[in-house]
């Protein structure tokens, strides 16, 4: 058996091809900047300069010096503010990734993302943690998004085994019922944020800390600051997180634990898809659905089982980003999806569904809109530029094998040349 | 050939090529204005390339064709409308969801300003109707309509668009027997008003009654033409068939032993009609036997395999593997209770093409405890069992164990699929046309896999389309012919021309049932 050499591995290329989509989706970018910069006579030349400056290495600029030239380094809290974000992109991603695995197109990933923000907010905002400690409440609200997500997923699931509906169409419509589900759930609930008046169509932040009292016979909730003389029923809230020491390495930002878990749970499916019999399965019903019902693999169960193991995935997505503790959700959601949910698509095409690819295509969305704040921050332009590099990119991710090809054939001919 | 005759089509010497494989290598035929010619050879003798190139879907490589006596070009199948040239395919091509009328008039409207001409157009549908008697609702919807109407729709689009020359692409396959006479007579009322009939077929029993004449092709070469009065369906069989060099495996009697598989009143659905496909077949497999199950493809073979291996549900009847009934059961429980399937489609149900070699030899053995523990691939032993069976079964790839099997050659893929199947040492092997598209060398290998099997003790159901095949390796032989077994033969009795008059139907033995008091 001979050996291959490195660039010749199916992998490398892969990698390279998902390398080249960013490559020019950033040079796509920087046109845009340029054409922008030179049509604005505010910006000018040395404005798109900064821009393209901007876009390739927001995550390190930390401001503009005393000559207004901007400055760069290491600002940690662009740093944890980046981890932070890709957390929920990581495990949409890892949900659409397994999905394509199993050969299935799990484009609900938004609804089952809004099923787990539902669950996982209302037992962090609801279960009295006077009675059970918080870091119970916590799990139970983390595992609840899971399985609230898990449910979502599996309805698609369910009619594509039982009655061969095409799990896109199926998965598109239950995204908006969560969207209306999840509306009309909160807006019937006392968790609307009240106690910051400002705060009008938010829901409760989890780590608010929230008591229920009985003044004069008066039944209300207030805050943290209990008045005299009125009996506590019960404490809710004062969820969050923990930082797992993130907090010191990345000063002022958003970072905490949830990067380590999403991370975990990422290597969690590598492992499942690479090493084990239900990874066997799920890949040779999504590879040849045929010859899977042939060996008797039971394809119907197979198709539930990896949409609601899809869907915890999101759910769990969900719970992270808003148990955090900081994060308000905006319950009116009828008439937008997540963009976290659809998000999940390009990161798991620029991974090429590989569980581990999944971290770090995440990691670099989440480092593009981070620039994008940047842009605006610092400059006249507006965080959309970030969003034209991230669609060329997801126009190019359909590209890859194109791409591939070219990269083959290059290889190719070199090993002719020499 | 006297040259005093008046044909209407010639096709002389044509000769047509694909990469590989000569689909017609210099075949004649002269269809004579108002007779029913049919074409007759085996599944492959070149029957469809001869057309498609008479229809301009290809090109001959050499030879020529004439309309009238004078050399033409059919370049697309709108060359061959202009010459009137029409055909009704095996499958027809009509519009569910339209009329019986606009189905006929589609694509040869008649238009004032845009708008269709309907009326004009019922009136010469209906005279046609008339003329020819062919009865169709022109109101109905297509959907609406018998298979048997169906084609009759198809053979008034012909018709209307003034065809002479009429191509039946096993037009009986469809049809119910009444059906299939009703069409013989519409035929020949046809001819009678003077138009011309090629009639491809295999079905002996109906080439004697309705054509004049028949061309025999085998192995995309021209055999002779015969005319159907001065011939018998044995002479037509034997043209069909041949004798040609017979792969002689050698195999010592069968010693056959317990009953291990028993199959009874078993109906199978079709997937592509509402009948069923299997209607009724009862047979034993017993230990150390082959017993074939020998048909023209598409008399329901598939669909049989298909109940037994649990890919297909079973409509009625019942299967018992070594006395267990496992009729309704799961297709793992099928392969627990002692089934191994080679199937017919390698690409579609034996192979995950892109999955490495050694993830295809445990497709179905990966939750067995040695190749598993705790739910995690024990990839050692996955390995070490994957060397073992290349090694054994001489499988050749790339890169061993970890070749994609996409990249295999198909010889090899089968090869890989036998050893899978022939390894899980189970007391029955159903096998579906193992050699299929395979070598010389390839095959020979395959025979004695299998005949090495029946002397350890295994029962073997082998389906297969090559006679040769079927007369070498079964030990017993089941005809099935409409998804019936029409006759139970005994290879080293019977004739090759004996089986092929069986296998088109021309011949049934009363009460065959394959079961052995």
């Amino acid at each position: 058996m001979k050996k291959e050499s490195f660039w010749s591995k199916p992998g490398t290329r892969s990698v390279l091809a998902s390398l080249v989509a960013i490559l020019i989706g950033m040079l796509a970018g920087g046109i845009v900047i340029l054409i922008v910069g030179l049509t604005n006579p505010s910006l000018g030349i040395k404005g798109a300069w900064e821009g393209i400056r901007l876009v390739v290495a927001g995550l390190f600029a930390t401001g503009r010096d005393a000559t207004g030239a901007l400055t760069f380094g290491f600002n940690p809290v662009t740093f944890g503010n980046m981890l932070f974000r890709a957390v929920p992109l990581i495990m949409t991603g890892l949900s659409v990734a397994l999905g394509n695995k199993a050969g299935l197109f799990n484009i609900g990933a938004p609804g089952q993302y809004l099923a787990g923000t539902a669950a996982s907010l209302y037992i962090a905002l609801s279960v009295p943690t006077n009675v059970i400690p918080s870091w119970l409440v916590w799990l139970l609200a983390l595992l609840c998004g899971m399985m609230a997500g898990a449910i979502w997923g599996a309805i698609p699931g369910m009619l594509k085994a039982f009655l061969n509906i095409n799990e896109v169409l199926a998965c598109i419509m239950t995204n908006w019922i969560a969207a209306n589900l999840v509306t009309w759930f909160f807006e019937g609930s006392n968790l609307k944020n009240v106690l910051e008046g400002t705060k009008s169509g938010y829901i409760y932040k989890t780590a608010t800390v929230m008591n229920d009292i009985v003044a004069d016979g008066v039944a209300s909730t207030v805050g943290a600051n209990v008045p005299e003389g009125a009996t506590i029923v019960a404490t809710r809230g004062g969820i969050a997180t923990s930082k797992l020491g993130l907090d010191r390495l990345f000063a002022g930002s958003q970072v905490n634990g949830g990067i380590v878990i999403a991370i975990l749970l990422a290597i969690v499916i590598y492992v499942l898809l690479s090493r084990t019999t239900m990874g066997y399965q799920l890949k040779a019903c999504g590879a040849n659905r045929y010859a899977a019902r042939y060996a008797g693999i039971q394809d119907r169960r197979n198709i539930v089982l990896t949409m609601a193991l899809a869907g915890s995935l999101a759910g769990a997505g969900a719970a992270l980003y808003w148990l955090s503790g900081n994060t308000e959700f905006f319950w009116s959601t009828y008439q937008s999806l997540p963009s976290e949910g659809f998000n999940g698509i390009p990161v798991a095409l620029l991974a090429i569904n590989n569980p581990i690819g999944v971290i770090f295509s995440a990691t670099f969305m989440s480092m593009l809109s981070v620039c994008g704040q940047k842009l605006t921050e610092l400059t006249a332009f507006n965080e959309y530029i970030t969003d034209v590099i991230i669609s060329v990119i997801v126009y190019l991710s359909a590209f890859m094998l194109v791409i591939k090809t070219w990269i083959s054939r290059l290889h190719k001919g070199k090993a002719v040349n020499k | 050939m006297d040259h005093e005759q008046d044909y209407v089509i010639e096709m002389l010497h044509i000769t047509k090529e694909f990469p590989g494989i000569k689909a017609n290598d210099d075949i004649t035929l002269q269809l004579r204005r108002g007779e029913i010619h049919a074409l007759l050879g085996e599944n492959g003798a070149g029957k469809s390339t001869l057309m498609s190139v008479l229809f301009g879907l290809y090109q001959p490589d050499q030879g020529e064709i004439r309309k009238d006596g004078k050399p033409v070009k059919i370049n697309n199948p709108n060359d061959a409308t202009a010459l009137h040239i029409g055909m009704v395919h095996q499958h027809f091509k009509l519009i569910d969801v339209f009329t019986v009328l606009d189905n006929i008039i589609l694509g040869a409207e008649d238009t004032k300003f845009g708008f269709v001409q309907r009326k004009e157009a019922r009136k010469k549908v209906e005279e046609l109707s008339r003329r020819y008697g062919l009865a169709v609702d022109l109101d109905a919807k297509v959907e609406d309509i018998t298979v048997g109407m169906q084609q009759r729709v198809e053979i008034l689009k012909m018709l209307y668009r003034d065809n002479e020359v009429l191509i039946f692409d096993e037009p009986t396959a469809v049809l119910t027997p009444q059906e299939i006479t009703e069409l013989m007579q519409i035929m020949k009322g046809l001819v009678k008003e003077g138009k011309s009939i090629l009639f491809i077929s295999h079905k002996l029993n109906e080439i004697m009654e309705v054509s004049d004449r028949v061309t025999v092709l085998r192995k995309g070469r021209y055999i002779g033409t015969v005319v159907t009065a001065e011939t018998t369906a044995p002479e037509l069989s034997r043209m069909m068939v041949g004798h040609d060099v017979q792969l002689v495996v050698d195999k010592a009697p069968a010693q056959p032993g317990d009953v291990v598989l028993s199959v009874r009143d078993l109906h199978v659905p079709s997937k592509l009609y509402k009948h069923d496909a299997v209607k009724g077949v009862s047979f034993d497999v017993r230990a150390g036997e082959i017993v074939c199950i020998a048909g023209i493809d598409g008399n329901g073979q598939t669909e049989l395999v298909f109940g037994l291996t649990g890919l297909e549900k079973c409509s009625a009847g019942t299967i018992q593997m070594c006395g267990q009934d496992i009729t309704h059961a799961p297709i793992r429980k099928r392969s627990e209770a002692g089934i191994s399937h080679i199937p017919e489609d390698r690409h579609k149900h034996g192979l995950v093409l892109d999955f490495s070699l050694e993830q295809n030899l445990v497709l179905q053995t990966f939750e067995e405890l040695r190749f598993q523990s705790m739910g995690f691939i024990r990839f050692g032993e996955v390995r070490k069992y994957a060397e073992r069976l290349i090694e054994q079964y001489d499988v050749r790839s790339g890169q061993g164990p970890l070749t994609v099997a996409r990249s295999m050659s198909g010889g090899n893929q089968q090869k890989a699929i036998i050893a899978r199947e022939i390894d899980r040492d189970l007391p029955l092997i159903i096998a579906v046309q193992p050699t299929r598209g395979l070598d010389v060398g390839a095959i020979e290998n395959i025979h004695r896999q299998i005949v090495a099997q029946r002397d350890a003790g295994k029962a073997v159901l082998l389906v297969s389309l090559e006679l040769d095949e079927v007369m070498n390796l079964s030990d017993r032989i089941l005809v099935m012919y409409e998804g019936e077994i029409v006759g139970e033969l005994d290879p080293k009795k019977t004739t090759v021309e004996e089986l092929g008059l069986y296998m088109a139907g021309a011949k049934r033995q009363e009460h065959a049932e394959g079961v052995r008091a």
